[in-house]
């Protein structure tokens, strides 16, 4: 409680004024504005951050989008291949019949989900928040 | 100053920390994605695992064309034989009462909703998980359909049933995933689980709400990876769609998908969705199933009247030029993903 009462005390603003040099100042300023940009760039259900792979019924991975990638999976039928290329995903190879899950094409936005049922892969970007909690279809 | 931020970060952590249980798994072909709100993480992997052993059960006696193994029919695998056979066959009470129900519901829907189209079905190669494009034998499916498959045909007496016309040939895909949620629903809220979601291949059905908002949906668009469209799901409605565009083949550059018109033999090409909102009753999940069947096969100018039929107040068309129709209720529901959607309100 001392060391509470302590602490309370030295944020006061006089000592504040007392103690910071103008240097201090201006990092603080270019943090407040650092925090905007990033608050401003990232908090936006728009852009996706990463991507969630699920095999069956475990999450197989989660990749971050900010790379060039490709990724070998797998699935219940043989192999899937998923590429991540700038902030976007796609089934780019799929052992299904049907073709429907490489058909969807790139994945760009969060919340956007793309599956291939007969291989029991599916791909969801994920964002800040997401947009809803399950998809009808 | 660090003796300030300890509790300070234990609370932000422990707030981002939701009590959310989420599990997928596959089972009628499709994916299952149950969410359990408020529950511990184990016993809500008890009631989820609980649930999917059930959806599994049903699977396997309901299927319309997998046997159990070499020797061994499905039950409806048995009933369908016995049909074609012209002979009797016992029938579960459960499965009795299914076929009596789905039999009201086909008839309120003019036979648009016909589960008795099983060799309609199998005929169009839809029948396999996986299927290609078919050489369409027109006189086959002519054939077919002047065979008149009906659910009327169908008579239960007590444990036995028996059908009046060998083309009867039963395929629930359009019953079966509504009927499990709803039997979902009644094991949670017998379980007092107050707030899930859980979405069989797109149904979904809703009970309580995700903490203290209402669980969100999104509304798949029928031709981009995405959706077109969210909405808040209460306590105890489902939603469902059926689309063109999870079980189709495309030939000659033009889409078959696997919602047929008992009427002609032929899939339904004038939609490409179409979605119902349904109020909370005992059987909403199979109403969320069943009626987007007759909506979406139904000829444009009959939807309103077919949804009104099945006293279905919200719902959603997309045509096969990608017109979007909605409901007035409907409308005040809906939030549109981008800005400047152009759609038609229905009186």
């Amino acid at each position: 409680m001392l060391n509470l009462r302590h602490s309370l005390k030295r944020l006061n603003p006089k000592l504040l004024t007392k103690y910071l040099f103008i240097g201090d100042w201006l990092i603080v300023i270019a943090s407040l504005i650092g925090v905007f940009f990033l608050f401003q760039t990232l908090w936006s259900n728009e852009s996706a951050a990463k991507v969630q792979i699920t095999v069956g019924d475990k999450i197989y991975a989660t990749y971050s989008l900010n790379q060039q990638r490709e990724i070998h999976i797998h699935g219940k039928l043989g192999d899937t291949v998923i590429s991540i290329s700038q902030g976007k995903a796609r089934f780019a190879k799929s052992p299904c019949h049907t073709q429907y899950c490489v058909h969807q094409g790139w994945l760009t936005h969060a919340g956007q989900a793309a599956i291939c049922l007969p291989n029991q892969v599916s791909l969801e970007l994920l964002g800040e928040t997401k947009p809803y909690d399950s998809l009808n279809y | 100053m660090r003796y300030l931020l300890i509790p300070l970060l234990l609370l932000l952590t422990s707030c981002f920390k939701e009590p959310l249980y989420h599990s997928q798994s596959y089972v009628f072909g499709t994916l299952v994605d149950i969410s359990i709100y408020g529950e511990s993480d184990e016993l809500a992997r008890q009631h989820a695992d609980h649930i999917l052993q059930d959806f599994q059960s049903l699977h396997n006696r309901f299927h319309a064309w997998k046997p159990i193994s070499a020797t061994q029919l499905s039950e409806l695998g048995e009933l369908n034989a016995a049909f074609q056979a012209g002979k009797q066959v016992p029938i579960s009470p459960d499965l009795a009462s299914i076929l009596a129900d789905a039999t009201t519901l086909s008839v309120k829907s003019n036979g648009l909703f016909n589960p008795a189209i099983g060799q309609l079905i199998g005929t169009w190669g839809f029948q396999h998980d996986e299927f290609s494009p078919i050489d369409i034998d027109d006189a086959k499916i002519q054939a077919l359909v002047k065979a008149k498959p009906a659910m009327t045909d169908i008579v239960i007496k007590g444990k036995i049933a028996y059908s009046t016309n060998p083309a009867v040939k039963l395929d629930l895909g359009g019953y079966a995933k509504g009927y499990a949620l709803d039997i979902a629903a009644a094991y949670l809220r017998q379980q007092h689980v107050k707030d899930a979601l859980i979405n069989i291949g797109g149904n979904i059905i809703a009970l309580g709400q995700h903490g203290d908002k209402p669980w969100r949906v999104g509304i798949q668009h029928p031709r981009s990876p995405t959706a077109i469209a969210t909405l808040d799901l209460a306590d105890g409605w489902a939603i469902g769609t059926s689309g063109d565009y999870q079980r189709y083949f495309m030939l000659n550059g033009k889409r078959y998908c696997h919602i047929i018109d008992p009427r002609t033999g032929y899939p339904t090409q004038h939609t490409q969705a179409v979605t119902v909102l349904v109020p909370p009753s005992k059987n909403s999940g199979v109403l969320s199933d069943v009626t987007s069947k007759p909506i979406f096969i139904e000829s444009p100018e009959n939807r309103l009247k077919t949804a009104q039929a099945f006293g279905i107040e919200n719902f959603m068309v997309i045509d096969a030029q990608s017109n979007i129709f909605v409901s007035k209720q409907m409308a005040q529901k809906l939030h549109w993903v981008t800005t400047g959607v152009k759609f038609t309100t229905l009186p």
